[in-house]
């Protein structure tokens, strides 16, 4: 049995976390009243804690236990500012790092958070750094989320110095999920975060389950490790559930890796350096030679790629998890977020200047009465 | 010296013959005068011619004529026909009383021919009042009547009233009734000869004791005599009991009677005792408890029920146990009742039926009554059912209050 942490950090990795344990509840079905009398189901043994630096937002989960909520205190919130963040955690290292140490010894943990926001991205790198001092054999998993480009440039210019941050730090990979990319599932934005928040708790609690499950075609936590090592160790999802019309397990596999099922947009045939394929599903929907010859299509362009299989009842499932050795998206996010910045610091220079010119005019009077 | 002359008059000659003495020529002297007084007044007066006058006097009453003056004392007897009248003369020259027999004129001072008076009663309607016709000579006046100022002497006049009255007036074949007669003296003077006559017993009754009734002969004003006697009602019906008569005399042997109010009563048929028996059972008994069934017997006839038995049973015979049913009473009369209670105790689960049988006397030979009550002894003991029902709820909430707790930040 795995011994998994998962920690969410500033309000997307907070959300983020409450939809995982909604998730525990039965997911998308879940009633809001399910807390009240189920109990939260996960495959292995998972905890959960949601690390904010504002109570508003830990006082918005609805999934979360209450001991599950840890408010780092800070005078005035970090106003999306790193630095302050920073120093927030520093201040608060022992409480936070005693707050999980409390939970046990764990064999994974995943540290969710936005790659833009003040806390979470400030934070995890640090708090990331903490785990692998603390526990040894740990294998740490980040979940970024990266921000609507339109959301300004302080965000992009966190999310570039927060995903140097995070590259740097000694964790075993970073999954990527973008707000931009899967903006497409439109409506409102609280809608769309609730959707983009389920879809990831509910791919993480499957990833777990199968690593934690007695599996036809082993993948294990060493497969996980080796495929999350893979090119940038940055990488993403997928994920297909095969509808009754069609329980093809090789349209399944397809699916899972099309573009409009991944959580960041890469192109597997070009991008991917190592996958994971985990499929589950009925014993009499699995094919193994259809799986296999599936799996060796994919291998022709994605390098190496592990394949799982989990005899459960019910439609074929196919997760995919693969790493990249490109990420032409990210670089934009920098491009973005450097021309962003130079925009403001010239900005910034013109009216430093402008201001200068307008005290000239003052320059050797005093103040007369 | 006056009282002795009236005496004599009245009392008439046989006196006068001893009194041969001086009084005696003083009367015969004074008499001579008189005449020829009355004669020299007659000679030389004109209106000497007689006249009469008729007057109806009641007791007390005066008629004056000159100096005479009349008056009525008393009415000695009406069947008699003596009336006692009191003449005087203003002066003291005559007065008299004396007892004047109906019809015949009696003469005072020598009479109407001598100028004297001629008194003669004429007839006499009651005790208290005759009609007298005075005689006298034109030239002594007119006489007038003078009705008396004092009130009328209290009189002898008895009064009886007489009643009948049955102790009660609603009774059934076989009551005894008792009968009380009430004589009462209401007037003034004795009864005499009082004779209560009570008519022969009617058919609805035979006579028990005490028929017919005495009543005292005589009763003074305001006594009172009763006489009770008793009877049996045989027959059934609405009666009306006839009057009773009593009749009598006042001192003066007038006949008198009088007699009560008739008025009706009842006789209901034969009075019967009438026992009801009521058995009330509270709740089902639970298996293995105990519960109580009470037994209330009442007497709605009108006779007492005697030799009271109570008995009975249970069907089906085992589950229930049942003691104390049995029992007797002497007597119960008519609207008390005798309450007691058995003792129950549930040892089958099921529907069972007491029945109880009493046996009594009803005054009209023996009589059984029955009633049953039915007994549900329960299957369990539900007591804390709703436990059951309360408890998860209670756990329900404790829970979901603990899960609130839980997510509450
Ligand atoms: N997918 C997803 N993104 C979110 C959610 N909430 C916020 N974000 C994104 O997260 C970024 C903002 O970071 P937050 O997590 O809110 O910031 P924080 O870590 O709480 O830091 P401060 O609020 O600045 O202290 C933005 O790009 C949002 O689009 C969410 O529920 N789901
Ligand atoms: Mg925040």
């Amino acid at each position: 049995m795995l011994n998994v942490l998962m920690l969410g950090v500033g309000q997307c990795g907070n959300r983020i976390l409450d939809a995982i344990n909604k998730e525990a509840f039965g997911g998308s079905g879940a009633s809001k009243l399910a807390k009240y009398y189920l109990r939260p189901k996960f495959p292995s043994r998972v905890e959960t804690l949601a690390v904010n630096t504002a109570v508003n937002d830990l006082k918005e989960l609805r999934f979360t236990t209450a001991k599950d909520r840890l408010h780092v205190p800070n005078l005035h919130g970090v106003g999306a500012n790193r630095n302050v963040g920073k120093q927030a955690f520093m201040d608060n290292r022992d409480m936070i790092m005693g707050e999980i140490e409390k939970r046990g010894d764990f064999d994974i943990a995943f540290v969710i958070t936005s790659a833009s926001g003040g806390t979470g991205s400030s934070f995890s790198p640090l708090l990331i750094n903490e785990l692998k001092r603390q526990y040894r054999d740990i294998t740490v998993i980040t979940v970024a989320v990266l921000p609507f480009r339109e959301e300004g440039s302080i965000y992009l210019q966190n999310a570039a110095f927060s995903m140097r941050e995070l590259m740097e730090v000694d964790a075993e990979g970073i999954i990527l999920a973008d707000n931009q990319y899967m903006k497409r599932f439109g409506g409102d934005i609280a809608s769309a975060y609730d959707k983009i928040n389920g879809m990831i708790a509910q791919r993480l609690l499957f990833l777990i389950e199968s690593l934690d499950s007695e599996m036809l075609s082993v993948t294990d936590l060493g497969d996980f490790k080796t495929v999350m090592n893979g090119g940038l160790r940055i990488g993403t999802m997928g994920f297909y559930q095969a509808d009754s019309k069609n329980l093809s397990i090789r349209d399944a596999i397809e699916n899972s890796l099309k573009p409009a099922n991944l959580l960041y947009p890469a192109n597997v045939a070009d991008d991917a350096a190592r996958a994971m394929v985990i499929i589950q599903g009925s014993r009499e929907h699995l094919d193994m030679d259809e799986i296999t010859k599936e799996v060796e299509r994919l291998s022709a362009s994605a390098g190496h790629v592990f394949k799982g299989i989990v005899v459960k009842k019910g439609r074929p499932k196919v997760l995919s998890v693969f790493t990249v050795a490109s990420a032409p998206e990210l670089e934009s996010i920098y491009a973005q977020a450097a021309r962003g910045m130079q925009d403001e610091k010239e900005k910034r220079t013109r009216a430093r200047k402008q201001l200068n010119d307008a005290f000239a005019h003052i320059e050797d009077l005093e103040e007369i009465y | 010296m006056r009282s002795k002359n009236n005496m004599m008059h009245r009392d008439g000659v046989p006196e006068m013959r001893h009194l041969v003495n001086r009084p005696c020529l003083v009367y015969l002297l004074l008499s001579i005068l008189l005449i020829q007084a009355a004669y020299g007044e007659k000679s030389n007066d004109d209106d000497d011619e007689v006249t009469f006058k008729d007057f109806t006097l009641n007791i007390g009453d005066r008629i004056d004529l000159g100096d005479y003056q009349m008056e009525l004392i008393e009415i000695q007897s009406v069947r008699d026909g003596l009336v006692v009248m009191r003449i005087s003369k203003i002066g003291g020259s005559l007065d008299e009383q004396r007892a004047l027999l109906q019809d015949s004129p009696n003469n005072f001072d020598g009479g109407a021919e001598n100028r004297g008076v001629t008194i003669t009663v004429a007839d006499i309607f009651d005790e208290q009042s005759a009609k007298v016709r005075i005689e006298y000579q034109q030239g002594l006046g007119t006489a007038r009547k003078r009705a008396s100022e004092r009130p009328a002497a209290a009189l002898d006049k008895p009064e009886l009233s007489v009643q009948k009255s049955f102790d009660k007036n609603q009774m059934s074949v076989g009551d005894e009734v008792k009968v009380t007669i009430t004589v009462k003296n209401t007037g003034t003077g004795q009864a005499l000869g009082i004779i209560a006559e009570d008519v022969p017993p009617l058919p609805e009754f035979s006579y028990v004791a005490g028929y017919p009734p005495k009543i005292k002969e005589t009763l003074d004003s305001g006594q009172s005599d009763s006489a009770v006697y008793v009877m049996n009602a045989v027959k059934e019906g609405s009666i009306r009991v006839p009057a009773i008569q009593v009749s009598y005399t006042d001192s003066k042997k007038n006949a008198k009677s009088n007699s009560s109010v008739p008025f009706n009563i009842l006789i209901g048929p034969k009075s019967k005792a009438d026992l009801a028996i009521k058995l009330t059972s509270k709740v089902p008994i639970a298996l293995d408890g105990e519960g109580m069934l009470n037994i209330s017997i009442s007497n709605l006839g009108t006779a007492p029920a005697t030799r009271i038995e109570a008995n009975g049973g249970v069907n089906p015979p085992e589950g229930l146990q049942v003691s104390g049913l049995e029992k007797s009473f002497f007597e119960i009369l008519p609207e008390a009742y005798e309450n007691y209670s058995a003792m129950l105790s549930g040892q089958k689960p099921g529907n069972y039926t007491i029945r109880l049988r009493v046996n009594y006397d009803g005054g009209d030979g023996s009589v059984i009554r029955e009633s049953t009550a039915k007994v549900v002894v329960l299957e369990r003991e539900y007591k804390y059912q709703y436990l059951l029902l309360i408890i998860p709820i209670a756990i329900v909430i404790a829970w979901m209050y603990r899960r609130y707790r839980e997510y509450k930040y």
